[in-house]
């Protein structure tokens, strides 16, 4: 559903794209109270705004590139939002404009679980150490002070401390703080952490959250640390530790100045295949993004694919249970049944990585595939139940009367016929579980939704990336589903016979 | 062979079978005949256990049928059924029909198998349809493949519920003709049906059911020639019968006249009968006005099929004198109305009831 509200902003962005261009006066930070602010979902700038601006009407989004083109669109006056990513995305994006003075400042520091004060101290450490080098100031220079056109060079550690392993979360769709390039993650955030784990001899493993996430996956123990550009609020200090400020941070309002959008102006086809062909290069070819999109393409595949098998195999189980006379077998699958088809699989799927294997260090590709199993199987199980039921009763007598024991006159009896007669529902059904892996950005997983997001957050090009991906998606699902096709032909009674057998 | 002995049958609180019992030798060709929805398909779906007896003990070869220790799959192996609906195995060919079973469960080599039930196909005449799926075939084809897929399996028993009851009249026949062949090739065969002329000309012995019990049974020819008891009698003389209350000397004339006329008209009578019947029973009624206020009355008007009589029966409870007798009336006129439409009149009372007989004359 996200996937297709992206995709309708994209299209209508494109089709508003030829209109004349036109400069307008900035607004002051004093005429934005009453209008539209976007603002994400309780980041810094979310908890500022509101408080900066009690007369304005809030929408909530999910991350920068999509608040970005809110504010391009013309859907919200203003984006609330840490200034030193807005330098980045005004340096890239001329018709956007920064209204100084900033709203507020706040200082930013690494977060911690609540109950972790050992790894407090020894970061507090580090951290006043390297102020004292002058190594932050260095950081702060480098990567926002600058403004930089080019992006600045990783230097190259070694992340191979020896006394234990750091996990750090970050929301990697934050320049100039957290983001990829050419496969790889860097920013201000990255090259602290390595630094940390460099003078604690630790080394840094980093997984890519969606900034929601990062406090429920420090509570859960999911990760030790988070490194984020997570600004001091009082509110989460009664959730999580933090430790001494790294930097101080602007929070600045991001406004639109000129219209339009600019995909393309108007000159015809040869302008518009030109901007498609620029799209192209910009969104796949530069940094090496194919690799983004071929690492995202093999987890949604490996997700859609097993998740598929294991929740028919659990379909399987459930329906034989829910058609047992025995209530000790079908109440626990009628509550299965109706509990997993009643609620949203993305709960499920928070539930399992944040609650269920907390302690565990589990793979999230495995994670995604375990919720998407159960909620598959859920679906399936009334399939089966409905295909069986199908089935005329005097098939089950007849093969008993023959002396067949029942379960292997379900099994040469009822089975081949259940499978030809459900294939068709299940067929939607799996489609359907493909476009919804689109969800496993929430834990963690870089599946092909989530490697659009982290085009985009660097590209600003809301059309290509999306479209790409519907487009990707859309073969996946072709592709998949021709598997389906053939076992629908081969258990069709009459097939033997019309691929000319006899 | 079949031994059954105080077989009962409930489905929640409803009896369908109340107490049967029965002896069945090998190589005997049973029919079990009687209306509808007196036990006989419950009967024979309890012989191979697809219901399960509420009570009572069967006995197959000697094997008791209702330990939990009998290997019952087993059991059925030898005991084919053919249904109503046919059931053949929509998935499969006809061949795979016939061979299922041989191979999976006795272990026939595919190809011994295939060439049996290519033999078998061809004595039920079907064996141009081996590569056909069943729903290709018409209902006697589909029957008779059943019937093949039974002999595949090479039982000693076959159990018939209803064969040609899902048939269409043309296809009745073809589906008899292999049936009686197989008469001949010394099965055990027991045949619920509606075939009368088919119960008659090849079973050895005939169970008539009614009231969830045995209520009768014989040799074709005691069954049929000689019923010895009176739902039996009125089952194989096909009598129709229409049955009514009257509790008021004010009766609805026009109501129960209408009643006449609908049963009438269903049993097809001519128009002259029907105006005969309808004069009797009025002037039958004003003779039993007086009573009426005192006892209810039964009117039961039955007509025998075969025989084409037409036979009014009054009932009424507590002994009472002939109500014909001419001197108890105020005149002659309605008394010979009905002595000149009545062929014959009987009249039987006791303590208990007193009934009225007439049947009504022929052209």
């Amino acid at each position: 559903m996200k996937n297709l509200c992206q995709l309708l902003v994209a299209c209508l962005l494109f089709a508003t794209g030829s209109s004349v261009a036109q400069q307008e006066t900035p607004p002051r930070l004093q005429d934005l109270d009453g209008k539209r602010i976007a603002v994400l979902t309780g980041s810094s700038g979310d908890f500022a705004a509101r408080k900066h601006f009690p007369g304005a009407q809030f929408v909530d989004m999910t991350t920068t590139p999509d608040a970005a083109l809110a504010v391009d669109m013309g859907k919200v006056d203003a984006f609330v939002f840490d200034k030193s990513v807005m330098i980045g995305l005004v340096a890239k994006n001329p018709q956007f404009h920064i209204v100084e003075p900033p709203i507020a400042s706040l200082d930013v520091a690494v977060a911690m679980s609540k109950d972790n004060a050992a790894l407090q101290a020894e970061i507090d450490g580090v951290l006043a150490a390297l102020k004292q080098e002058g190594e932050l100031q260095r950081l702060y220079a480098k990567w926002v002070a600058s403004a930089y056109t080019t992006t600045p060079e990783m230097p190259g550690y070694i992340n191979a401390g020896q006394s234990g392993v750091l996990r750090m979360g970050t929301n990697a769709l934050n320049e100039p703080y957290a983001f990829h390039t050419h496969g790889t993650l860097l920013g201000l955030d990255i090259e602290l952490a390595y630094l940390i784990g460099q003078r604690l001899d630790k080394r840094i493993e980093i997984m890519d959250y969606n900034f929601e996430a990062l406090i429920p996956a420090l509570q859960s123990k999911k990760i030790d640390f988070a490194l984020a550009s997570i600004n001091v609020t009082e509110e989460r200090k009664k959730l999580i530790r933090y430790s001494m400020p790294y930097l101080s941070n602007d929070i600045s309002a991001l406004v639109r100045v000129t219209r339009p959008a600019a995909v393309t102006k108007s000159g015809g086809v040869s302008a518009w295949l030109r901007g498609v062909a620029d799209s192209f290069h910009s969104n796949i070819i530069l940094e090496g993004r194919y690799l983004l999109i071929w690492a995202g393409l093999k987890t949604t595949v490996t997700i859609s694919v097993f998740s598929t098998l294991f929740g028919t195999l659990l379909g399987g189980v459930i329906c034989f249970m829910n058609m047992s006379k025995r209530r000790l077998l079908n109440l626990p699958a009628r509550t299965y049944i109706a509990v997993l088809r009643g609620t949203p699989v993305l709960v499920l799927l928070m539930l399992i990585f944040y609650v269920v294997f907390a302690s565990i260090n589990i793979d999230p590709v495995l994670v995604a595939i375990i919720a998407f199993a159960m909620n598959f199987g859920a679906y399936t199980a009334e399939i089966f139940r409905t295909g069986i039921q199908g089935i005329d009763k005097g098939q089950m007598e007849a093969a008993i009367a023959l002396g067949f024991p029942r379960l292997s006159a379900f099994r040469h009896i009822i089975l081949p016929q259940t499978i030809n007669r459900i294939l068709p529902v299940f067929k939607g059904e799996f489609l359907s579980l493909v476009k919804m892996t689109s969800i496993v950005g929430y834990i963690a997983v870089q599946d092909l939704t989530k490697a659009s997001d982290i085009i985009r957050s660097r590209t600003f090009d809301a059309f290509f990336p999306l479209v790409m991906v519907a487009i990707l998606y859309f073969l996946i699902s072709w592709l998949l589903l021709q598997s389906l096709e053939y076992l629908e032909r081969v258990t069709d009674p009459k097939y033997g016979r019309k691929a000319g057998r006899s | 062979m079949i031994k059954v002995e105080h077989l009962s049958k409930k489905f929640g609180n409803l009896t369908v079978l109340k107490d049967v019992s029965a002896e069945i030798a090998k190589g005997e060709v049973i029919s079990i005949i009687g209306p509808s929805g007196t036990g006989k398909s419950t009967f024979l779906r309890c012989l191979n256990l697809l219901d399960q007896p509420s009570g009572g003990k069967i006995e197959i070869d000697g094997a008791n049928l209702l330990d939990p220790a009998t290997n019952v799959p087993k059991l059925r192996r030898k005991m084919g059924m053919v249904f109503q609906s046919f059931n053949l195995f929509a998935h499969l060919s006809i061949l795979d029909n016939l061979t299922l079973g041989p191979i999976k469960l006795l272990g026939s080599l595919r190809s011994e198998a295939e060439s049996k039930a290519l033999e078998l196909l061809k004595l039920v005449g079907l064996a141009e349809k081996v590569d056909s799926f069943p729903d290709e075939l018409s209902g006697g084809q589909k029957q008779r493949v059943a019937i093949a897929r039974c002999l595949a399996m090479d039982p000693e028993i076959i159990l018939f519920d209803e064969p040609t009851s899902a048939l269409d009249p043309t296809m009745i026949s073809e589906v008899l003709a292999v049936m009686r062949r197989l008469t001949k090739e010394g099965l055990t065969m027991l045949v619920v049906t509606h075939e009368m002329d088919f119960a008659r000309d090849v079973s050895n012995r005939v169970f008539y059911m009614d009231e969830g019990i045995i209520y009768e049974q014989g040799t074709p020819e005691q069954i049929f020639e000689q019923p010895q008891r009176e739902k039996t009698r009125a089952f194989i003389h096909r009598i129709r019968s229409v049955y009514l209350r009257i509790e008021s000397p004010d009766f609805d004339l026009y109501a129960i006249n209408a009643e006449i006329e609908q049963f009438c008209e269903k049993q097809i009578l001519t128009k002259k009968t029907r105006q005969r019947l309808l004069l009797l029973v009025e002037e039958l009624l004003s003779i039993y006005r007086p009573r009426l206020a005192t006892t209810p009355l039964e009117l039961t008007l039955g007509y025998a099929e075969k025989t084409g009589h037409l036979e009014l029966t009054l009932e009424s409870p507590g002994d009472a004198p002939y109500p014909l007798d001419s001197a108890m009336l105020p005149d002659d006129l309605g008394l010979t109305i009905i002595t000149n439409l009545a062929e014959s009149i009987d009249y039987h009372t006791d303590t208990s009831a007193n009934r009225l007989s007439l049947r009504l004359v022929e052209d």
